[in-house]
């Protein structure tokens, strides 16, 4: 048995020099606080998604056609963890980069691909992902808004929850229920709703940070035309679990928590502490074979391949480990040193917002049952 | 794979299979040799067999997966650094993390069969959530350790492999801890039993834990270099060491 088969990832010649034209403008347009770097992918701020769309960092492996750059996936590859390790505030295009414009450009009719692609490349139009419902969480299959047809538009009311950032977002990609009376799985189709759209209504829930980062957005009579539908009617659920193989194998997975660790070790330079060297060490090694992981699953569905199980896994455990790293670190830091003041507000803030990390995109509990299933059980 | 790496692994799992944890020096060390494996690493000219770090780490993780109780990783490792030097220290913990690796693979393969068969409550062990969750679990350390050890013998082959032997023996180290406790967990008391195939692998990845570094040994020495070249190096160390 051999449950991850990691190759040798050829990266990319052009890598050291996107690293560094990335660190450049991370440097010049970041976040400088580090507590405002931690997480950061979930940190919206549009200038600075507009400053990568104009450096041709965003939609870069899509076609020229529609505003991409025609690069290769692990060139996408190396900015976005570039960015990641950098806590830059790649929150605003986020979602529409990695999953929507991939998404629109496989299985969108040319109008919504001109609509939105090129927007979204320009970092312009931003996206989020219409899943989750209030009584639909976990058992995704469960969803009840619905899309009916009314002549050749298509009429959506419901509602979705936990939306993150569709307080910004341009449009949203929302899985309905499109077949009066179908159960589960079948009779589901996904939608592109324009958040502008009348009946569409966006409330904030502010998280127990105090922070305004996901919403509840309410469906009343939206009216979309014909076009709206993406992909096939009725395929909707086989659409979207696809698109989940995408959302959970980036290296998002293991870095919200990087920038704590480089506090860690920033704080151990001048803490003296063996014991601090140790945490370093033990988190240094995790760290080395995350992104050995993540990177090698990116290799892979570069090559086309599908490695689900292997890109469940990093979630995992990319997910333990940016969960534990706070918690590590509180235990281990000498809170009563006035230099340690930094690294405390970076722990104090994670330890707040990481019990999300295992939550979003799938939580622990069914990450771990698919796992399961593609060892053989079930 | 190459074809020489296959042809390798080829010849050498039934062997392995064969020996595995009943094998001694005095009865199948000939047979070792005949096939060339403790020259493994010397060159060609040398009478060896010309084999890289990759082709290392099939045969180490594949004396791991089936506990082979003769120390080849050890014979192949002594003949390309001298006794007491780094240089074998460092060699013997990529070893190490490869057996570790293999071991844990079949350990998971022989859980995963076994709560598949074994049934309590009218059905199979594998079918409650909570034998499955722990199960994934192990899995993924496995999959940490061995991916660990494929690092390793990838730094080995572009040079300077320091940290990422350091790296990838103390995460296979910390692999060990998670595997051994869930097999022997779901195994039940016939895993407590000297019959069952599942001591020979678990007791050699305790032992393989401690050999050439454990984990106090490695986060210290990685702690030290890490906290030593500085926080604003780290990312771009890591990334440089690959690009
Ligand atoms: C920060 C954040 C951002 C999010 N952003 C989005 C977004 O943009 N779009 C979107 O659609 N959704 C989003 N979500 C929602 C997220 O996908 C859900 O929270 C997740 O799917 C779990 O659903 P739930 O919260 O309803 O929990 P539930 O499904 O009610 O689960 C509660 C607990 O029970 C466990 N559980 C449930 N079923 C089982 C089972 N069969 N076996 C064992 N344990 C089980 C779960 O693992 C969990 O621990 C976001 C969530 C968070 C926290």
């Amino acid at each position: 048995m051999q449950t991850f088969v990691t190759e040798a990832v050829d990266w990319p010649g052009t890598a050291p020099d996107l690293r560094e034209q990335v660190r450049a403008l991370v440097a010049a347009h970041g976040e400088r606080d580090p507590v405002r770097r931690a997480n950061c992918w979930t940190k919206a701020n549009p200038q600075f998604s507009k400053k990568l769309g104009e450096a041709g960092l965003l939609g870069m492996t899509w076609p020229k056609e529609y505003g991409g750059h025609e690069r290769s996936q692990l060139e996408r590859y190396v900015v976005i963890e570039e960015l990641l390790a950098a806590g830059a505030p790649v929150g605003a295009h986020w979602i529409a980069d990695r999953q929507s414009g991939p998404l629109l450009l496989r299985l969108g009719n040319e109008e919504l691909k001109r609509r939105w692609v090129p927007e979204i490349a320009r970092g312009e139009a931003f996206a989020c992902i219409g899943l989750s419902e209030p009584g639909s969480g976990s058992d995704l299959a469960s969803v009840r808004t619905t899309a009916r047809r009314d002549g050749s538009d298509w009429v959506i009311d419901g509602q979705k929850v936990w939306t993150s950032g569709a307080h910004v977002s341009h449009f949203m990609i929302a899985l309905v229920r499109s077949e009066a009376g179908s159960e589960r799985q079948q009779g589901l189709s996904q939608f592109v709703i324009p958040m502008d759209t009348p009946g569409v209504t966006v409330k904030p829930i502010t998280d127990l940070t105090g922070a305004h980062e996901f919403n509840e957005v309410f469906f009343d009579a939206v009216r979309l035309p014909a076009h709206a539908l993406l992909g096939e009617e009725g395929a909707g659920w086989k659409q979207a679990t696809a698109e989940l193989s995408l959302e959970r194998s980036g290296p998002e997975r293991y870095l919200s928590s990087m920038v704590l660790f480089l506090e860690l070790v920033r704080h151990a330079e001048t803490a003296q502490d063996p014991a601090l060297a140790e945490l370093v060490g033990r988190l240094a090694a995790e760290a080395w074979t995350l992104r050995l992981m993540s990177a090698s699953v990116a290799a892979k569905l570069a090559r086309g391949e599908d490695p689900a199980l292997e890109a469940t896994m990093v979630k995992d455990l990319g997910n333990s480990y940016e969960q534990a790293i706070p918690q590590l670190v509180q235990a281990a830091v000498d809170w009563e040193r006035i230099d340690a003041q930094v690294v405390q507000a970076v722990c104090f803030y994670l330890l707040q917002v990481s019990p999300s990390f295992s939550l979003r995109g799938g939580t622990r509990e069914i990450v771990k049952g698919i796992i399961a299933r593609g060892l053989g059980l079930r | 794979m190459s074809d020489t790496r296959r042809m390798l692994a080829e010849m050498a799992d039934p062997l392995f299979a064969e020996l595995g944890a009943d094998a001694t020096m005095d009865r199948d060390g000939a047979r070792l040799e005949q096939l060339g494996l403790p020259a493994l690493l010397m060159p060609e000219a040398d009478g060896g067999f010309g084999g890289d770090w990759m082709d290392a780490l099939t045969v180490f993780r594949l004396a791991g997966y089936h506990a082979l109780a003769i120390d080849l990783p050890a014979m192949i490792v002594a003949k390309t650094a001298g006794e007491g030097t780094e240089a074998h220290f460092a060699l013997m913990a990529f070893a190490r993390t490869a057996q570790i690796a293999g071991a844990l693979d079949a350990a998971l393969a022989l859980s995963v069969g076994y709560v598949n068969e074994r049934q309590q409550f009218g059905r199979p062990l594998g079918k409650f959530q909570a034998v499955q969750q722990s199960l994934a679990g192990f899995a993924c350390e496995a999959a940490a350790a061995n991916c660990a050890a494929v690092g390793a013998a990838q730094a080995l082959e572009r040079g300077d492999a320091g940290f990422e032997i350091a790296a990838a023996k103390l995460r296979a180290n910390r692999a060990v801890e998670v595997g051994t406790t869930v097999a022997h967990q779901v195994h039940g008391a016939i895993g407590f039993t000297h019959e069952y195939g599942l001591h020979p692998l678990t007791r050699r990845l305790w032992q393989w834990r401690s050999e050439y570094g454990n984990d106090a040994y490695w986060s210290k020495r990685l702690g030290t270099m890490v906290v030593d070249a500085g926080a604003d190096s780290f990312w771009p160390g890591l990334t440089a060491r690959t690009d």
